[in-house]
């Protein structure tokens, strides 16, 4: 299993809070299948796909870290882990675009229940995306210290990465996709 | 001549855990087993009443529950200090990590300043409520709305403290806590955001009774308490009765 032990509980456990997070939306986009609809309709699908784009290749930039790591590259993996991470600040720079965009145009929380769960799903992401960030910051700290550098610490980074990148593909599904 | 063979002792393990600190440590599951009674079954504040009612069902809900309130709430004023005790654990085993006291006094500083929204509050609300219920409707319906959207909306205080909890676990290097309960006190400021729409949000999941903003929050808020409980008491147990005390 890559990674230690301790980030695994974290990752499975916030799959299982966010599972229950998309179940409750479910419920309550079943119980108003029409409003939900027509309140969705006002989310541009284009910058959604620019998000997911952007967060996969960060994904693959992180990735590709972990096995310059494993080779015994660290000057590489800290390169790809900043590139990762730059895609990480901008997909959160578009998702302020994208709420500045929203906010403008008169959809806010109180605006629908949509918009609710459209805002406090994104956000508590988003927060999760900024956590990421700061784990990558630690990773590469780690991978510049020669006494210091473990690839289980970048493979949890990694680890957490992904998740970041899965839950954002359930959002993206649930939000912006789903008819 | 007989030699006379030395049979060792068998080794003991030294005595670990000191008196004091035991019984401060047993004071946080007790003031949190009252505070659970005292919210639940007593104030019936946990589950929250629905914000979405008129105002003469929020004079209802004081009229029906007066008697309870005022005893429920009485004993919380009276035993709010087991608050402090039981994060003064917490603070204390933070303070024997290798990452010093600063967080510590930063966990300290949020939980101190968030019980007085999170905890107090509400207490002062409806007992001011019910110490004169023939008061103007308005009035009951402000202090109703004023002490839930206090109790469950202080959001802010908490979060640091989890924040800084879970950076001093992560740094630690005297393993006081396991590293996935740092992990799991993330999930607390996931909860924390979560809540923030309470405050404009009347019916469904985020307002203030609601399955995310309310019941996700409290279910993983018992189970990271039940893990913070279990890993005070080893933390209290491997602690050497011979070491120093802290600065």
């Amino acid at each position: 299993m890559p990674g230690d032990v301790h980030m695994w509980v974290m990752v499975l456990g916030d799959l299982a809070i966010f599972g229950a997070y998309f179940i409750i939306y479910m419920i309550y986009r079943t119980m108003a299948p029409q409003e939900f609809l027509a309140a969705q309709q006002h989310l541009n699908v284009t910058v959604g796909v620019v998000n997911t784009v952007v967060l996969l290749t960060s994904s693959w930039f992180i990735a590709r870290s972990v096995l310059a790591a494993r080779a015994g590259d660290p000057e590489r993996a800290v390169r790809l882990t900043y590139l990762g991470g730059a895609f990480g600040v901008a997909f959160i720079g578009i998702k302020g675009y994208e709420w500045s965009h929203a906010i403008a145009g008169g959809y806010t929380m109180p605006s629908s229940d949509f918009f609710m769960f459209y805002y406090m799903l994104t956000g508590v992401h988003v927060f999760h995306v900024a956590l990421g960030l700061l784990i990558l910051g630690i990773v590469v700290r780690e991978l510049r210290n020669p006494r210091k550098r473990r690839t289980s610490m970048v493979e949890s980074g990694a680890t957490y990465w992904h998740m970041v990148d899965l839950l954002w593909i359930v959002i993206f599904g649930l939000l912006y996709v789903m008819r | 001549m007989t030699d006379t063979v030395e049979v060792a002792s068998p080794p003991t393990t030294p005595k670990a855990g000191k008196r004091d600190v035991w019984i401060v440590f047993f004071i946080a599951p007790a003031f949190y087993t009252a505070f659970g009674v005292i919210f639940f079954a007593l104030t019936r504040t946990m589950p929250p009443p629905r914000p979405d009612i008129t105002t003469a069902q929020m004079v209802d809900f004081f009229v029906n529950h007066e008697t309870t309130i005022q005893i429920g709430f009485g004993l919380l004023i009276l035993i709010i200090g087991g608050a402090g005790i039981a994060n003064g654990i917490v603070m204390y085993h933070m303070k024997r990590m290798s990452t010093g006291s600063v967080l510590a006094y930063s966990y300290m500083g949020g939980m101190a300043v968030g019980a007085l929204p999170g905890c107090l509050l509400v207490a002062i609300c409806f007992l001011t409520a019910t110490f004169r219920p023939g008061r103007d409707p308005e009035l009951m319906a402000f202090l109703y709305d004023l002490g839930l959207l206090s109790y469950v909306g202080s959001l802010g205080c908490f979060s640091v403290a989890y924040f800084a909890f879970a950076i001093a676990i992560l740094y630690d290097r005297n393993e006081i806590f396991p590293k996935w309960l740092a992990y799991i006190s993330v999930w607390q400021i996931v909860t924390e955001i979560l809540a923030v729409p309470v405050f404009v949000s009347k019916a469904g999941p985020f307002a203030w009774n609601g399955s995310i903003a309310f019941w996700m929050g409290t279910v993983i808020f018992g189970i990271w308490l039940s893990c913070v409980i279990v890993f005070l008491k080893k933390a209290t147990e491997l602690e050497p009765v011979d070491s120093p005390p802290l600065d």
